[in-house]
C-alpha cells in the first residue's frame, strides 16, 4: 500500500525538506497536491510500507508492516516493536500491542510509557481498534481510559475536537460531548454527559463512524453518507454563506472594486449548524466506502476507488492543487490522472492522508511481505 | 521598508531576545514553535508571504481553541495567541510599502485582536490601530458626505415621540444631589430619568457626537453588529462590520433597509479610548460598593425602530442619552410588552417615558424594561453595583 499526503506540512509531517541547511522557515508549510510518503528503510536497507497512518496537528505516526512506529518529529520508536495499532494526539502517542496498550508523553524523553494498561488476551473481547480498548476507549490525554458499557457493543469509535461518536455491533450510532455546533446530531445544542443514541438514525444500519473538529460522518450498510455538526467551512458539503461571500469579496477584488453588500444569494438558503443528520450524496455514481474527517473538512473514499473532498482547504488539505475552501464535493484528480486506486483515507486536523492499493487493485493485509529495494 | 514599517518595528522590542513569548503550558510546544519562526521572521528578511503564512497558521490554530467549549472557559493564554497572530499579521503586511486596502485590513486585524484576543505587551494592539489610523488619514481622499446632505438623509419620519401619560410617566428631576437620589431613587429602587447631568460632556459640548464625527473617529474600526429584529428572533445574527459600513447599511439605509442592524452591547470605549474621552462616568455611581474600574460601559447605536425586548439587568443601570444635536432621538421604556406572551403584565403597575439627549435614564437592579428606537439613536450605559 502506498500512501500520499496534502495539506499542513510546516512539521515536515507529509514531506521532509531535502535542504541539509533546512532552518524551519523556509520548508513547504503547505502542499496543495498529493505527495508519496516515502517507505521506512529500516538498518537492513529493506523497505517497509505503511499499514496505518495517523495524524494530529503537528506530527504523523505511522505504524510499518514490520510492527514499528515512526513518528514525524521524533523517528522511529524503538519500544514500538510488535505494535498492531496507533493513535496519536498532540501531547500523546497510544500504542496498542497484542498484550498491553500505552501511552507514550511526546514532550518527555522518558524511556517508559507514562501510562499502560494490561489486555486479557484470553478474553473474547481483546480486541483493539483503537480508540477503543477492552471495556472503554482511550482520550489523548490524561484521564486515558474512560469505560464503557459492555451493553454497548461497541464496534468503533471516533474523538471529534469536543464530542465523541460511537458505533455498536448492531448497526446503531450513539453521541456525547459538547454539543454548542450540533455535532452531536439529536436536533438541540445541549451537551450530553452520557451516550444518547441519534435517534433520528434509528432503524438504519450504519457501518461507521467519524468525527471531526465539530462535526460528525457516518456511513450507512447501504453506502449512503449522514452529516451533521458545524458548516461553517462547509465540512458538511451544505452551502456555507460564508464561503459565498468570501469567494464574491474575491471576485470583486479581482474587478478592482470593494465588494457591495451582495443581495444575490438572499434566496439561497445556506445552513451554518445542521443539528440533525442530513443525507448527503458525494456523488450519485457510487456509494462511500470509507470517509475520516479533519478539524474542518472532510474526506470520502467510493468503492470505485475515487477520493472526494470537501469542506477547509487553506493549507491544500482537500488536494486540488488550490488553497480555497469548497462547500461542495469534488473528486481529487491527482489519483485519477495517476492511475491509482485509493482504497483508503484518514486524515489530520489539517490534513489528508490516502491510501493507495497496488496495480492489481488489492490492498495487502497486515503485516505484509517486505518490500526488497536489492530485488531478492 | 516603508515609512510606516519602520514606525511599527519602532514600538516593537529591539531585537528577538527582548520579544516574549511566555506561556503556560496550556499551549502547546508545536505552537509556541510556530511564534518563535514568526518572531524570527520580525527580524529578519523572510518573503511576505512566509511570514503571513505562518501568522495566518498562528491564527487558525488559535481560533480553533477559541471556539472549542464555551467561551468564559477559553483559556486566555490562547486568547494572547491569537493576539499574537494579529501582531504578526500586521507586521507582515505593513511591512513593505503597504496599500490602502492593505492597511485596512491591518486596522481590522487588530480590531479582531482587540475583540476575541487578549492584551500582550502593553496592549500594543491599540498601539499599533492608532498609528494605523493616522496612516489613512494621511492618504485617503475622503468623499465626505456633505453635512447637509447627511442631514436631509437622516430626517427619517420616524414616528413623533408619543405622548406619555402623566400617571405613567417617569418622574423627572434636575441635578439631585448625592444624597436625595440615593434617599429617593436608589435605596427604593425607583426608576428616575435625571436632567443636566451630563452636559459637561464633551459628547454634547465641544466634540458633538455626529455621523461625521464618528467616522472621522471610528471609521475604519471592525465592531460586532446585531442583525435582525430582536435577539429573541430566529433570524437574528451578529456580524462584524467597520463603522463606516454600519453607517451606511444600517443608519443611512443605503441597502434598502430590509434588514435592521444594532451596535448593541459592545463595550466600544474599551475597543476605541478616544471615544471615552468624550464621556464620563456619572459621579452618581460612587454610590455603588463597586471600583470605578467593575463598571460596564456599553455603547448602544442604531436606527429606528431597534428594539431591546423585555429583559432585566443584573446590576444598577444608567442609560444615558447622548446623539447629535440636529435631531431629538428619544427612547421609548416599557410599554406594551407583548400583552399575548404575558397576559399579567399588563395589569402590572409600570412606566413609560421617551429620552431626549441630555437625559439619563436610571434603571434600578432587576428592574423589568423594554427599549425601543423611534429614530436614530446613540445611547451609553453604564452598569454599576
Amino acid at each position: 500500500m502506498r500512501w500520499f499526503g496534502f495539506g499542513f506540512n510546516a512539521f515536515q509531517q507529509i514531506q521532509t525538506q531535502n535542504n541539509p541547511e533546512y532552518s524551519g522557515l523556509d520548508a513547504e508549510e503547505r502542499l496543495s497536491s498529493p505527495t508519496e510518503l516515502k517507505g521506512h528503510v529500516n538498518r537492513d536497507g529493506r523497505c517497509f510500507e505503511f499499514s496505518q497512518i495517523r495524524a494530529s496537528w503537528s506530527r504523523r505516526a505511522s505504524l510499518h508492516s514490520d510492527g514499528f512506529v515512526n513518528d514525524s518529529c521524533r523517528g522511529v520508536i524503538k519500544q514500538s516493536r510488535g505494535c498492531r495499532d496507533v493513535f496519536i494526539s498532540e501531547s500523546h502517542l497510544t500504542l496498542a500491542f497484542l498484550d498491553r496498550v500505552e501511552c507514550w508523553d511526546l514532550q518527555s524523553s522518558d524511556e517508559t510509557p507514562s501510562w499502560t494498561m494490561g489486555i486479557d488476551t484470553q478474553s473474547k473481547s481483546s480486541a483493539v481498534n483503537l480508540p477503543l480498548v477492552p471495556g472503554g476507549y482511550i482520550a489523548s490525554k490524561p484521564p486515558f481510559f474512560h469505560s464503557l458499557s459492555p451493553h454497548m457493543q461497541a464496534k468503533s469509535l471516533a474523538l471529534g475536537g469536543e464530542h465523541v461518536i460511537l458505533l455498536t455491533a448492531t448497526g446503531a450510532v450513539y453521541t456525547w460531548g459538547q454539543g454548542s455546533h450540533g455535532q452531536l446530531g439529536h436536533g438541540g445544542l445541549l451537551p450530553e454527559e452520557e451516550p444518547r443514541t441519534v435517534e433520528a438514525l434509528w432503524g438504519m444500519k450504519m457501518s461507521s463512524v467519524s468525527a471531526g473538529g465539530w462535526h460528525s460522518v457516518c456511513i450507512s450498510d447501504a453506502g449512503d453518507l449522514y452529516v451533521w455538526g458545524w458548516n461553517e467551512s462547509g465540512q458538511l458539503g451544505l452551502p456555507s454563506q460564508r464561503l459565498r461571500k468570501t469567494s464574491e469579496k474575491k471576485t470583486d477584488q479581482q474587478e478592482g472594486e470593494l465588494s457591495q453588500n451582495s443581495s444575490t444569494h438572499q434566496e439561497e438558503v445556506f445552513i451554518s449548524i445542521q443539528a440533525f443528520p442530513a443525507l448527503f450524496d458525494v456523488t450519485p455514481l457510487c456509494e462511500v466506502k470509507t470517509v475520516s474527517c479533519g478539524s474542518r473538512h472532510t474526506a470520502a473514499v467510493t468503492t470505485s476507488g475515487d477520493l472526494y473532498t470537501w469542506g477547509w482547504g487553506e493549507y491544500g488539505q482537500l488536494g486540488h492543487q488550490s488553497f480555497s475552501s469548497s462547500d461542495e464535493p469534488q473528486r481529487v484528480e491527482f489519483f485519477r490522472a495517476q492511475q491509482l486506486h485509493v482504497v483508503g483515507v484518514v486524515c489530520g486536523p489539517w490534513n489528508t492522508f490516502a491510501a493507495v492499493a497496488n496495480e492489481e487493485g488489492l490492498a495487502p493485509e497486515y503485516p505484509t511481505k517486505p518490500l526488497n529495494k536489492h530485488g531478492e | 521598508m516603508s515609512s510606516l514599517g519602520s514606525k511599527i518595528l519602532s514600538i516593537l522590542p529591539a531585537d528577538e531576545e527582548q520579544f516574549p513569548l511566555q506561556f503556560s503550558d496550556k499551549v502547546e510546544p508545536s505552537v509556541v514553535e510556530v511564534l518563535r519562526r514568526c518572531r524570527k521572521q520580525l527580524y529578519g528578511n523572510a518573503a511576505c508571504a512566509s511570514r503571513r503564512l505562518n501568522a495566518q497558521i498562528i491564527l487558525d490554530v488559535s481560533w480553533e481553541r477559541l471556539n472549542t467549549g464555551t467561551w468564559r472557559h477559553v483559556d486566555k493564554e490562547w486568547r494572547r495567541v491569537y493576539s499574537y497572530g494579529c501582531l504578526f499579521k500586521v507586521a507582515a503586511l505593513c511591512r513593505e510599502n503597504p496599500s490602502q486596502q492593505e492597511i485596512l485590513e491591518a486596522v481590522r486585524t487588530c480590531d479582531m485582536g482587540l475583540l476575541m484576543g487578549a492584551a500582550i505587551m502593553d496592549d500594543i494592539l491599540q498601539v499599533l490601530v492608532r498609528i494605523l489610523q493616522n496612516e489613512i488619514s494621511k492618504t485617503s481622499k475622503d468623499e465626505e458626505k456633505s453635512v447637509e446632505g447627511v442631514a436631509k438623509k437622516l430626517k427619517t419620519e420616524g414616528p413623533r415621540s408619543p405622548s406619555i401619560r402623566e400617571e405613567k410617566a417617569v418622574p423627572r428631576i434636575k441635578c439631585p444631589s448625592l444624597e436625595s437620589f440615593s434617599t429617593n431613587y436608589l435605596l427604593p429602587l425607583k426608576p428616575v430619568i435625571l436632567e443636566g447631568i451630563i452636559d459637561h460632556w464633551p459628547a454634547l459640548n465641544n466634540h458633538p457626537w455626529s455621523i461625521e464625527y464618528l467616522r472621522s473617529v471610528a471609521g475604519f474600526r471592525t465592531v460586532p453588529v446585531e442583525v435582525g429584529s430582536r435577539y429573541t428572533d430566529e433570524n437574528w445574527s451578529q456580524t462584524l462590520l467597520t463603522v463606516n459600513e454600519f453607517i451606511d447599511r444600517y443608519i443611512l439605509n443605503e441597502d434598502g433597509g430590509k434588514s435592521r442592524g444594532y451596535l448593541a452591547q459592545h463595550q466600544l470605549f474599551d475597543q476605541i479610548p478616544e471615544l471615552k474621552e468624550d464621556i464620563r462616568i456619572p459621579d452618581y455611581c460612587c454610590l455603588g460598593e463597586g471600583d470605578e474600574d467593575d463598571i460596564t460601559i456599553n455603547a448602544w447605536f442604531g436606527p429606528a425602530g431597534t428594539v431591546s425586548p423585555l429583559h432585566q439587568d443584573p446590576q444598577q443601570n444608567f442609560l444615558a442619552q447622548v446623539s447629535r444635536s440636529f435631531f431629538t432621538i428619544p427612547l421609548q421604556t416599557c410599554t406594551n410588552p407583548n400583552a399575548e406572551l404575558f397576559p399579567e403584565f399588563s395589569k402590572a403597575p409600570y412606566l413609560e417615558c421617551v429620552l431626549e439627549p441630555g437625559d439619563v435614564l436610571f434603571i434600578p437592579v432587576k428592574h423589568w424594561h423594554y427599549v425601543r428606537s423611534l429614530q436614530v439613536s446613540f445611547s451609553v450605559s453604564f452598569w454599576w453595583s
